[in-house]
C-alpha cells in the first residue's frame, strides 16, 4: 500500500456500489412496483390501465435493463459473493444483529430467487403484457400462490433490514439510539410492504378490490 | 462438614499448530471466586485428567489478570472472552474452553494476534508527533472530545471482536471493529487528524471497513464496553465523503 | 563508519520511552518483551502521573514536588537525580499530551489535575482510571511508527535469559530464547537498556502482573550487577484477595465511610451480615481512634498483617478482612464509588454494596531494584543501563503516588541517550567479540534447558512459587522480625534445594511455558533472598521497611543505600552513602504537617 494515496480500492467502491444499488435502484423500483400493483386492490380494470402504462413507457429497455435488471443483477450476484466470504456464526453468538445478518442472507437469496422467476413468468412469458386475468389465474395454483407470499415476505424483509443496514453503514445512523430508529424505520418498512404485497396478493387470488369503492358509480 | 465440591473443566488441546485436537477433562477442587485462569494454574500444578491420565499443563496466554491487558481472551463455553474476568460459579459445567478460532493457534489456548498489531500499523493508529524533545503543550482538546476519545483509547487489542464478527474469517482479511475504532479515535485528535485521510484510505484498501456487514456482535463482546458500531458508522461516513469528493474534487 | 545496536528489554513505559529516545537518535534498536508490549504492566497504573504544573494556581512547584518525592520516601533516595525528574516531570506531561494521551480536560481544553496522597496540590495528570494503560499506548503507538519506518525491531514473546558479556567485563549482547520455539539464541549489541519493571511474584500474588517475576534482575544480578535496596517493597492496604491476583480496592472506599473488621473470634463462621455487632472486632477504630478506618496506608496495612499473622484473626483463618460499606446507603455508593464497587462484583460475584468486601494488603511496587548511577541509569557493568521499577533510583524508601509513571518515562529518558552514547564511544563493538562467546553463554542456557527438561523430579514449580509466596508475604512484606526473616531465609534455601528436583511434566519443545516459569522460579528465589537478607540487615524502620523491634528511623547508623553483589555464587551485602546534598533528612511523620 503507498503510504499517500487517499483513494478506495476496487473492492470498496464495489462494496459501496452493492450497498447503495439495493436502496437505489432496487429498493426504489420494489416500491414502485408496489404501488403499482396496488391498483389491483382498486380494480381489474385499473390494474390493466397502470400495466398498459408502464409497458409503453418511452426508452422502456433502457430503463427495464439499466435500471432494474442489470443493478439487480449486480446486487444480488455480489450479494452472493458477501455471503460466501461471510461465516455465520449466529449458533455461538445468537444476538438480534447477528440473526438478521443471517437472515439477510437467506431472505436476499429467497428474494433473488423469486424475483428472476417472477420476471420470467411476469415479463418474458407474456412478453411484458400482463394483465390482471393472467395472473388471477396463476395464483389459483397453490404453489404459485406460496411461492408469490413467500418471495413477496423474504423481499420486504430484505429490504426493511437493508435499509437499517444503509444507514448504519453509510453512516447515517451512527450513535446507538440513532441506529436503534434506523432499525426500528427498517422494521416499519419490512412491515408494510409485507402487508401490501399479502393485500395485493390476496386482491388477485380472491378477486378482491377493497379500494372500489373509490371509482364513480358506473351507470 | 460438607462434601469437596468439584469444577469440571474441559480443555482443547493441540500440541501445536499442525497436530490434531483432542479435547481433556479436569476435575478440580472448587474455590470461592473461582475464575478460569486460577482452573488453568490448578491443572499446571497437577496435570492429571480426570480420569487419572497424566497430560502437560496447558498453554495459555495471560497477565494482567484484571482485563486490561487483552492477554487471555479464549473461548469460554463457546463465547469469546476473557479468562480473568470469567467466574466458575457463573458458567455452565463442564465449563469448554477453547482457544480463539479466527488467529493462527500457537499451543492449547495460545493464539497469535500479531494480525491486530499489524493492521494497527497500516492505519498509522498514532500521532504524527515530530520528536519527543521539549516542544510545549499539546494542542487543547475540549472535553467533549476527551469523552468520546477516551472510551475509544481503552482499547486492549484482545481480538474478541474479532473473533465474534461473521466477517472475519480465512476467506478475507477484515480488519476488524478494534482497528476501525482507533482509525475514529487518531481521526478526531487535533494532530492525528493530518493523517486522516491516509487512514482512511488504508480503511477503504483490501480487508478495510467495507468488508463490515453490520451484525453488530463485536459491540456486544467488547469487554471495555466500547461504542464499535458506532465508530464503524463514523468511520463509514467519514470514508465514503473522502472517496466522493476525492473523486469529484481531486 | 561503525554502526552502533541498542537492545532494550522490557516493552513497559520506561522501555518504550527508551526504545523512542534510541530510535529517535537513528539508531537501530531491538526490543524484546515476554509479552506484546502493548499489554506490558504499566496497563494495570491507574491513579495519575505528577507534575508540578501549577495548573490550578495554588503555587505549586517543582521544589515541593522534590521535596514531597523524597520526604514520601523517607530520605533514602539520591537527591540530585530525583530534582531532575521533578524538573523534567512537566515536559513529560506536554510530551504525552502532544502523543495524544487523553487525558481529563479543563472545560478551556486544558490538562486537569487532581490531588493525591502525600500532597497538598493538585498535581496528578490522569486519563480517567486508566493513567498507565493511555500512557503506555501512547508510547506504544510511537514505538509502532518508529517500527513501521523500520528503526525498531520487535522480539515480543522472547524472554531474556542472560547478558552476554566478554572476558573484559563488558556486555556484549544478549541471550533470549523464544517462548514459542524454545529457542535459544544469542543477539549483539553494543549496549543493553533493562527496564523489566517490578518483582511482584516472588510474593506470590501481587497487584503486580503475571509477567512482573524479577526474573531478568536476579539472571543480571547473578552476571555481576548489583541490586540496590532489594529489601524496599511497597506494600497497597486494601486489596481484593484472588488466588491468582490480589486486585487494587482504591482507598476511596475507606474514605467515604467504609469500615474494617474482623469477627472477634476466629471461630466464628457465620456470614458476615448476621455477625451482631458486638462481636465484631472494628480494630482500626479501636486501635487508632483518632484517625479510624482512615490512617494512613502503612499503618493500615500493618494492622491488618498484625490481625490476621499475629492475632490469627482473619476471616475464617484465611488471610483476609471486611472492608464493609454496606451501611451506606446505596445510591451514595453508586453515585461514589460504583466503579471500584463494580471491579469487585465482577471479580468476586458478589455484590459489595450486599456484602462486605474481603481485603487484605498486598505487595504492590518494588521500590528497590538493579543498581544505576546517579547521572545516566548505567549500572555497574559497562553497557548495561536500567530504567523504571526494575531500577532502585527514584523512589527511596516509599514510592509517592503518581510518581512511578514520571520515574519511568524520565528514567528511559535518561538511558536510550546514555546507551546511545556509549555505543557511539566504544572502540570496539560488539561485532568485533569472538562468536566463542556469545556461543559460550547460548550453550549455558541451552543445558539449564536440557536438564531441566530431562530431569525426572518430583517437585512442582506452581507448588514451590505458592509456598516462596506465602513465606515472602508473611515475613518479607510489611511487619518484618529478625527471627521471622532468618527462618524466611533458611525456608528459601530448602525451596532452592527442592527446586533442583523440579519435574516440569512437559518436556515439549514449542511453547512450552512451565520450562519458562521454572527457569524463572530459578531466579525468584535469589532475588527473594536478596530481599530478606537486606531486610534482615536493616535494623531500623524506615519508608515502606518496618521492624517493631526497631521502630525509629536510624539515620546515623542506616541512612544508606544497600547495595548487595554477588560474589562467590552468594549474595553479599555492601552499604554506599546517600546523596543528600539539597535536602536535610527530618523526621516523617503522618499526623502532623511535614
Amino acid at each position: 500500500m503507498s503510504s499517500t494515496t487517499t483513494q478506495p480500492d476496487t473492492s470498496y467502491l464495489l462494496r459501496k456500489l452493492h450497498s447503495f444499488t439495493g436502496l437505489l435502484p432496487v429498493g426504489a423500483f420494489l416500491a414502485e412496483h408496489f404501488w403499482s400493483n396496488s391498483s389491483a386492490l382498486v380494480s381489474r380494470a385499473k390494474y390493466d390501465a397502470t400495466s398498459q402504462e408502464l409497458q409503453t413507457i418511452p426508452f422502456r429497455l433502457i430503463v427495464e435493463w439499466g435500471g432494474i435488471f442489470l443493478p439487480m443483477l449486480f446486487h444480488g450476484g455480489y450479494g452472493i459473493y458477501i455471503w460466501l466470504r461471510g461465516k455465520s456464526n449466529v449458533s455461538a453468538y445468537p444476538w438480534v444483529g447477528n440473526w438478521l445478518y443471517v437472515t439477510q442472507r437467506y431472505t436476499g437469496l429467497i428474494a433473488f430467487a423469486y424475483i428472476g422467476w417472477h420476471l420470467y413468468t411476469e415479463r418474458w412469458l407474456t412478453h411484458g403484457t400482463s394483465t390482471y386475468e393472467s395472473v388471477a389465474m396463476d395464483m389459483q395454483n397453490p404453489w404459485y400462490l406460496t411461492f408469490f407470499v413467500v418471495g413477496v415476505l423474504a423481499s420486504s424483509f430484505h429490504l426493511g433490514v437493508g435499509i437499517w443496514n444503509f444507514l448504519c453503514k453509510w453512516g447515517l445512523a451512527a450513535t446507538v439510539r440513532a441506529q436503534q430508529a434506523a432499525g426500528q424505520f427498517g422494521a416499519l418498512v419490512g412491515v408494510a410492504f409485507s402487508v401490501v404485497g399479502i393485500l395485493i396478493i390476496l386482491s388477485f387470488r380472491f378477486d378482491w378490490h377493497p379500494f372500489s369503492a373509490y371509482l364513480p358509480p358506473t351507470k | 462438614m460438607a462434601e469437596t465440591k468439584q469444577v469440571i473443566v474441559s480443555v482443547k488441546r493441540q500440541a501445536g499448530p499442525k497436530e490434531g485436537a483432542r479435547w481433556e477433562e479436569f476435575s478440580l477442587r472448587w474455590r470461592p471466586s473461582m475464575n478460569v485462569i486460577i482452573c488453568l494454574r490448578d491443572i499446571a500444578e497437577n496435570p492429571v485428567t480426570r480420569g487419572g491420565q497424566k497430560t502437560t499443563p496447558i498453554s495459555y496466554d495471560s497477565n494482567c489478570l484484571e482485563e486490561i491487558c487483552g492477554s487471555c481472551a479464549m473461548l469460554i463455553n463457546g463465547r469469546a472472552r476473557m479468562a480473568c474476568s470469567a467466574l466458575v460459579d457463573q458458567l455452565e459445567q463442564p465449563i469448554r474452553i477453547a482457544p480463539m478460532s479466527k488467529f493462527p493457534l500457537v499451543r492449547d489456548l495460545a493464539v497469535d494476534r500479531q494480525f491486530m498489531f499489524e493492521s494497527l500499523k497500516r492505519v498509522k493508529a498514532w500521532i504524527p508527533i515530530d520528536g519527543t524533545y521539549n516542544l510545549g503543550e499539546g494542542p487543547r482538546v475540549s472535553p467533549e472530545i476527551q469523552e468520546k476519545g477516551y472510551p475509544l483509547s481503552n482499547c486492549i487489542s484482545c481480538g474478541n471482536c474479532l473473533e465474534v464478527c461473521p466477517q472475519v474469517n480465512e476467506h478475507n482479511q477484515f480488519v476488524g471493529a478494534a482497528i476501525i475504532s482507533q482509525v475514529r479515535l487518531f481521526n478526531m485528535h487535533p494532530t492525528g487528524a493530518m493523517n486522516k485521510s491516509e487512514r482512511l484510505a488504508a480503511l477503504m484498501g483490501p480487508g478495510g471497513i467495507q468488508e463490515c456487514a453490520n451484525a453488530q456482535n463485536c459491540v456486544h463482546a467488547c469487554p471495555k464496553g466500547i461504542p464499535l458500531t458506532e465508530s464503524i458508522a463514523e468511520v463509514n461516513r467519514d470514508a465514503w465523503k473522502q472517496a466522493l469528493l476525492g473523486w469529484l474534487a481531486g | 563508519m561503525r554502526q552502533p545496536k541498542i537492545i532494550v528489554v522490557g516493552g513497559g513505559l520506561a522501555g518504550l520511552m527508551t526504545t523512542i529516545r534510541v530510535a529517535e537518535a537513528g539508531i537501530p534498536v531491538d526490543l524484546f518483551s515476554i509479552v506484546p508490549v502493548k499489554r506490558s504492566h504499566s496497563v494495570c497504573a491507574q491513579g495519575g502521573i505528577n507534575a508540578a504544573k501549577n495548573q490550578k494556581g495554588e503555587g505549586d512547584t517543582v521544589d515541593k514536588h522534590f521535596d514531597d518525592t523524597i520526604y514520601g520516601g523517607d530520605f533514602l533516595a539520591n537527591q540530585p537525580l530525583v530534582k531532575r525528574m521533578c524538573e523534567a516531570a512537566p515536559g513529560i506531561i506536554d510530551l504525552l499530551d502532544r502523543m495524544g494521551v487523553m487525558f481529563n480536560r479543563t472545560p478551556e481544553g486544558l490538562l486537569d489535575y487532581r490531588r493525591f496522597g502525600g500532597t497538598l496540590y493538585h498535581r496528578t495528570a490522569f486519563a480517567g482510571a486508566t493513567t498507565g494503560q493511555q500512557l503506555l499506548y501512547a508510547l506504544d503507538e510511537q514505538v509502532r511508527r518508529h517500527e513501521s519506518e523500520g528503526k525498531v525491531k520487535k522480539f515480543e514473546g522472547a524472554t531474556f535469559l542472560s547478558a552476554v558479556i566478554d572476558k573484559g567485563g563488558v556486555c556484549r549482547g544478549i541471550c533470549a530464547m523464544d517462548l514459542r520455539s524454545m529457542e535459544v539464541k544469542t543477539y549483539a549489541a553494543d549496549a543493553l537498556v533493562f527496564a523489566t519493571g517490578g518483582n511482584g511474584a516472588i510474593f506470590g500474588r501481587s497487584t503486580n502482573s503475571v509477567v512482573c517475576t524479577g526474573s531478568s534482575q536476579a539472571a543480571l544480578f547473578q552476571q555481576g550487577v548489583d541490586y540496590a535496596n532489594g529489601e524496599f517493597i511497597q506494600v497497597h492496604p486494601t486489596a481484593i484477595p484472588g488466588e491468582d491476583k490480589l486486585r487494587l480496592m482504591s482507598e476511596s472506599a475507606r474514605g467515604e465511610g467504609g469500615r474494617v473488621w474482623v469477627p472477634r473470634s476466629p471461630a466464628d463462621k457465620r456470614a458476615p451480615r448476621s455477625i451482631p455487632e458486638a462481636q465484631r472486632f472494628y480494630f482500626l477504630e479501636e486501635w487508632y481512634p483518632k484517625y479510624g478506618n482512615l490512617v494512613p496506608r502503612d499503618i493500615a496495612t500493618r494492622a491488618i498483617h498484625r490481625i490476621v499473622y499475629q492475632e490469627k484473626l482473619g476471616i475464617d483463618g484465611q488471610p483476609a478482612v471486611y472492608l464493609d460499606v454496606t451501611h451506606i446507603p446505596r445510591e451514595t455508593l453508586d453515585r461514589k464509588l460504583e466503579g471500584i464497587l463494580e471491579i469487585y462484583e465482577k471479580f468476586c460475584g458478589v455484590d459489595p454494596r450486599v456484602e462486605p468486601m474481603k481485603v487484605f494488603p498486598a505487595m504492590h511496587y518494588t521500590m528497590g531494584g538493579i543498581w544505576v548511577n546517579a547521572e545516566d541509569q548505567a549500572t555497574n557493568v559497562p553497557g548495561i543501563y536500567a530504567a523504571g521499577e526494575c531500577e532502585y533510583q527514584y523512589h527511596g524508601a516509599n514510592r509517592l503516588g503518581a510518581n512511578s509513571l514520571v520515574s519511568c518515562i524520565f528514567g528511559g529518558g535518561i538511558a536510550g541517550p546514555a546507551a546511545v552514547k556509549y555505543a557511539k564511544n566504544l572502540e570496539k563493538g560488539a561485532e568485533s567479540t569472538p562468536s566463542a562467546v556469545f556461543d559460550a553463554e547460548r550453550k549455558r542456557q541451552e543445558e539449564k534447558n536440557q536438564k531441566l527438561i530431562s530431569q525426572d523430579g518430583s517437585e512442582n514449580p506452581i507448588t514451590l512459587w505458592r509456598e516462596l509466596g506465602d513465606v515472602m508475604t508473611e515475613h518479607v512484606t510489611v511487619t518484618r522480625i529478625n527471627k521471622n526473616l532468618e527462618m524466611a531465609d533458611a525456608k528459601i534455601r530448602v525451596l532452592q534445594e527442592r527446586s533442583k528436583k523440579i519435574n516440569l511434566s512437559d518436556r515439549a519443545k514449542w511453547s512450552n511455558q512451565t520450562l519458562n516459569f521454572a527457569r524463572e522460579l530459578e531466579n525468584m528465589m535469589v532475588l527473594a533472598r536478596v530481599i530478606t537478607l537486606g531486610a534482615l540487615a536493616r535494623n531500623e524502620s524506615r519508608g515502606a521497611h518496618y521492624k517493631p523491634d526497631f521502630p525509629e528511623r536510624d539515620d546515623a547508623n542506616w541512612l544508606k543505600t544497600t547495595r548487595a553483589k554477588w560474589v562467590n555464587n552468594d549474595i553479599q551485602l555492601t552499604y554506599e552513602p546517600v546523596d543528600i546534598s539539597l535536602i536535610k533528612p527530618r523526621p516523617r511523620r503522618y499526623d502532623a504537617a511535614k
